[in-house]
């Protein structure tokens, strides 16, 4: 186990440093100029060289990504030239609205998903489970935006249970926080239970065609024990890797929903920082969500290790 | 209306006693409680040289933690705030301001003359590179004889200037010079003013809380405790938000036409609504062919169904512009020489000119913009000419205008309380802002005349004679009136008129 640990630890090292590159280049390939934005109608040629050498904007771009890689080493992600504020104060503010937004967005998504994969296997062709498949390729293409608007407005206009927009931090008060993640996380958790379920379901009528299932089965044990004991576990490997992969799209479902919720995550925090060219903010944010995406990804890699022991011995 | 009161603005002596503001009786105003106000945007800060111009949502923050010298009443007259009068000199060149004694910042400073002065010098100075700097390029100096006593020393003359500095942009508002001096960097995030609040609280994206100042010198005209300003940067649940109670008031604008005619029959909800002077408006660069024709520019003119416009974008909400004043200016011309909509005259100079009309004109890259390009693209096409559309991020906008990288750019022309500045800026020669890189001689001379005649019948005709030049050289066209909307709950009182699109709550109250 230790070795397989280091080996993905090793792996970790190149997948950054692409990442750094990348999130570098596209930012820096991003139309329009830096030196232009910040100078708008102070633009003359004069203070457009000056300020270019004051940030460093006049030397080559490889030149550029080492030097900001350099202080990144040393744990200095840069300041906006906007709010002043460094990268890692404006993620320390935004970061844990976004994450417990995707928790609350995957726990919910889960728990519709699960159930109803469980449920539709068990029963796979029948009329319960055809008319989820079809529910649910009919929800995989509602887009966030237009489900968030209608939750609004059932929740928040029609029936008041719920507010439109806003945020209380957890620690400030626990329920209302809660009240303004509903909504949101709701949003989120519409667009994903359904990949959850269509992979869970198709993955356990697979498992539940083995030769193990037919000897439980002929054990006598309950369907519900075969189902939720037997079945499961194994049918649930594709699952974790979605739902790894998942955390993803819900980084990009959170531009959206943060923008309709005026939830104050990292989405907006992004939106702004491209709208107004932040390019120190945008680059930071981007590489420090996107290591988070891989760390997660690589624990996900772990898991399955715990899942399937052939993994965990390198025989998969 | 506003050119009748104005006028007086004029008058030899400026002295306004400081107890003329008598507002509407005592017994309607309530005091006590909370506003929330839904805003467009995230503030990034209030520190000038960091965020240069503040918009929309940080002037309704500005105007509640910042003071300026001067304000502007329901009829548009200048009135006393951090200045209790003023003088001009015999040439409008240089104004004297007296200003109010005992007014304090949050942090206990003392607010006088050489505070006055530290902020205009720290904008004004090149080493600071502010973009601030830009809109005060017109001031030489601001001196501090005395305590009280403030002196604006303009490179021009400017027979209105007090109006000018009456809203609190990033250049009128006046911070603590020991706050920003203290805090650096963070002063940014953590703005220190004279004004009826006090920042209490600001977390980024989501709220900013702020407090009424227990010691303001006004405070008997302040009634709210609290003003919560959050930024709702989607238009449809800003709007949800106001319908479910979150909100007590939201900025909106003509774009979401929808929302505004759906709160404009709903009883619980009140419309606010100011038609400024000024209009959204459109320069042709004319050094670049096709547009340094005036057939072709006027054929395109010609070609803008206005009316169809504004129900194609706006449901119809949308006033037409023919000039550059507008409805909300004292300027009203008899005659603006605007360009009749006429599709087979535009039709028969493009016909004349002879060759293809084939531009690029630019867009914000916003729905908004897309969609106003789309429109235009239709319309000229039915006369034979055809743009491409361009569409730029607003960050890089001003940035391709003032560096005249376009053929055809889409502007605007703010409401401010004087035509002067823009005016000047827009099209005298060789100005940075002269977007058409027009010159001509005969309007130079007007619009320098304009800004040194006090008389106020005098200038209304000057400006209407540079209105008929534009329209018939056709370097610029204005397509429509900048008109700015809020929408509250009905129980939100006091809301002043939106001069410059600014949303002041801070002495608005609640039934």
């Amino acid at each position: 186990m230790a070795f397989f640990l280091a080996q993905r630890l090793l792996y970790l090292v190149p997948v950054l440093i692409a990442v750094s590159l990348l999130t570098f280049s596209i930012s820096s390939l991003l139309p329009g100029d830096l030196a232009m934005t910040i100078l708008a109608d102070q633009a003359t040629p004069e203070n457009l060289a000056a300020l270019r050498r004051d940030m460093g904007l006049d030397q080559p771009l490889w030149q550029r990504y080492f030097t900001w890689l350099g202080h990144i080493m040393q744990g200095d992600f840069g300041r906006s030239f906007r709010t002043g504020q460094t990268v890692l104060q404006a993620l320390a503010e935004r970061l844990p609205v976004s994450i417990e937004l995707m928790l609350l967005a995957q726990l919910g998504a889960l728990s519709i998903g699960v159930p109803l994969a469980i449920v539709c296997a068990a029963r796979s062709g029948g009329p319960f489970d055809r008319f989820m498949t079809g529910t649910a390729f009919a929800m995989l293409s509602v887009p966030t935006f237009l489900s968030a608007i209608l939750l609004i407005y059932l929740f928040a206009v029609e029936l008041r249970w719920l507010p439109a927009t806003g945020y209380v931090p957890f620690a400030e008060d626990p329920l209302g926080n809660l009240r303004f993640m509903v909504l949101p996380a709701m949003t989120l958790a519409l667009a994903e239970w359904p990949g959850i379920m269509r992979i869970l379901r198709s993955d356990m009528i697979a498992t539940l065609q083995e030769d193990f299932i037919s000897l439980a089965k002929a054990k006598g044990l309950t369907p519900a024990r075969i189902l939720f004991v037997h079945a499961l576990k194994p049918s649930s490997l594709t699952l974790v890797t979605i739902t790894g992969i998942n955390i993803g799209r819900l980084i990009g479902g959170a531009l959206i929903v943060e923008t309709i919720f005026a939830l104050p995550g990292i989405g907006r925090l992004l939106v702004g920082a491209i709208l107004t060219r932040d390019l120190i903010i945008l680059q930071g944010v981007v590489l420090l969500v996107a290591a988070g995406f891989v760390i997660v990804n690589f624990i996900v890699d772990l898991l399955y290790a715990v899942l399937d022991p052939r993994i965990r011995h390198g025989h998969a | 209306m506003i050119a009748a009161t104005r006028s007086s603005a004029f008058a030899p002596i400026f002295l306004v006693a400081a107890f003329a503001l008598s507002g509407s009786p005592a017994s309607a105003q309530k005091a006590g409680g909370t506003i929330t106000v839904g805003l467009e945007l995230d503030i990034p800060g209030f520190d000038p040289l960091k965020v240069g111009v503040y918009d929309t949502a940080a002037l309704t923050a500005s105007s509640a933690i910042f003071d300026t010298l001067t304000t502007l009443d329901a009829n548009g007259k200048v009135q006393p705030r951090l200045a209790l009068s003023w003088e001009p000199s015999e040439d409008f060149k240089t104004w004297t301001f007296k200003l109010r004694p005992g007014v304090k910042f949050h942090d206990g400073t003392p607010f006088n003359a050489a505070a006055y002065k530290a902020n205009f010098d720290r904008q004004k100075d090149p080493a600071n590179k502010c973009r601030c700097a830009f809109y005060i390029a017109g001031t030489k100096s601001v001196d501090a004889p005395d305590e009280l006593t403030l002196v604006y020393n303009l490179n021009d003359p400017a027979v209105n200037f007090p109006a000018l500095v009456s809203f609190a942009s990033s250049n009128n508002a006046v911070h603590s010079p020991t706050a920003w001096k203290a805090k650096g960097d963070d002063y940014n995030r953590n703005p220190v003013g004279t004004g009826p609040y006090v920042m209490k609280s600001w977390t980024a994206g989501d709220r900013m809380t702020l407090e009424k100042n227990p010691d303001y010198w006004d405070k008997s005209k302040v009634y709210l405790d609290r003003i919560v300003l959050k930024p709702l940067p989607d238009a449809q649940s800003r709007f949800a938000s106001l319908q479910s109670g979150e909100v007590d008031l939201i900025w909106e604008d003509e774009y979401s036409a929808d929302n505004i005619q759906r709160a404009q029959k709903d009883s619980k909800l009140t419309v606010h609504t100011y038609t400024g002077s000024g209009a959204g408006v459109t320069a042709f660069n004319t050094k670049v062919p096709p547009l340094d024709d005036v057939r072709v520019r006027q054929a395109l003119v010609m070609a803008l169904d206005r009316k169809k416009m504004s129900q194609a974008l706006t449901n119809g909400l949308a006033k037409p512009a023919s000039n550059p004043y507008g409805d909300g200016s004292w300027v009203k011309c008899k005659d603006d020489g605007a360009l009749p909509y006429d599709v087979e005259k535009a039709k028969a100079l493009i016909k004349d000119y002879g060759k293809p009309v084939e531009f690029k004109k630019l867009f914000t890259a916003t729905p908004r913009g897309r969609a106003a390009g789309q429109v235009e693209q239709q319309l000229w096409k039915q006369i034979g000419a055809n743009m491409e559309m361009e569409q730029v991020d607003q960050a890089t906008f001003p940035a391709r205008g003032f560096t005249r990288q376009f053929q055809v750019i889409g502007w605007r022309i703010i409401d401010l309380a004087d035509p002067d500045v823009q005016m000047y800026a827009n099209f005298h020669t060789g100005s940075p802002a002269n977007l058409a890189q027009y010159s001509n001689p005969e309007l130079d001379g007007l619009l320098q005349k304009a800004r040194t005649t006090a008389d106020t019948d005098k200038r209304i005709d000057l400006y209407c004679q540079i209105t008929r030049l534009i329209n018939k050289e056709a370097i610029w066209y204005w397509s429509f009136q900048n008109t700015y909307y809020a929408i509250s709950t009905a129980k939100i009182k006091g809301l002043p008129k939106m001069y410059s699109g600014v949303i002041d709550v801070s002495r608005t109250w609640k039934e």
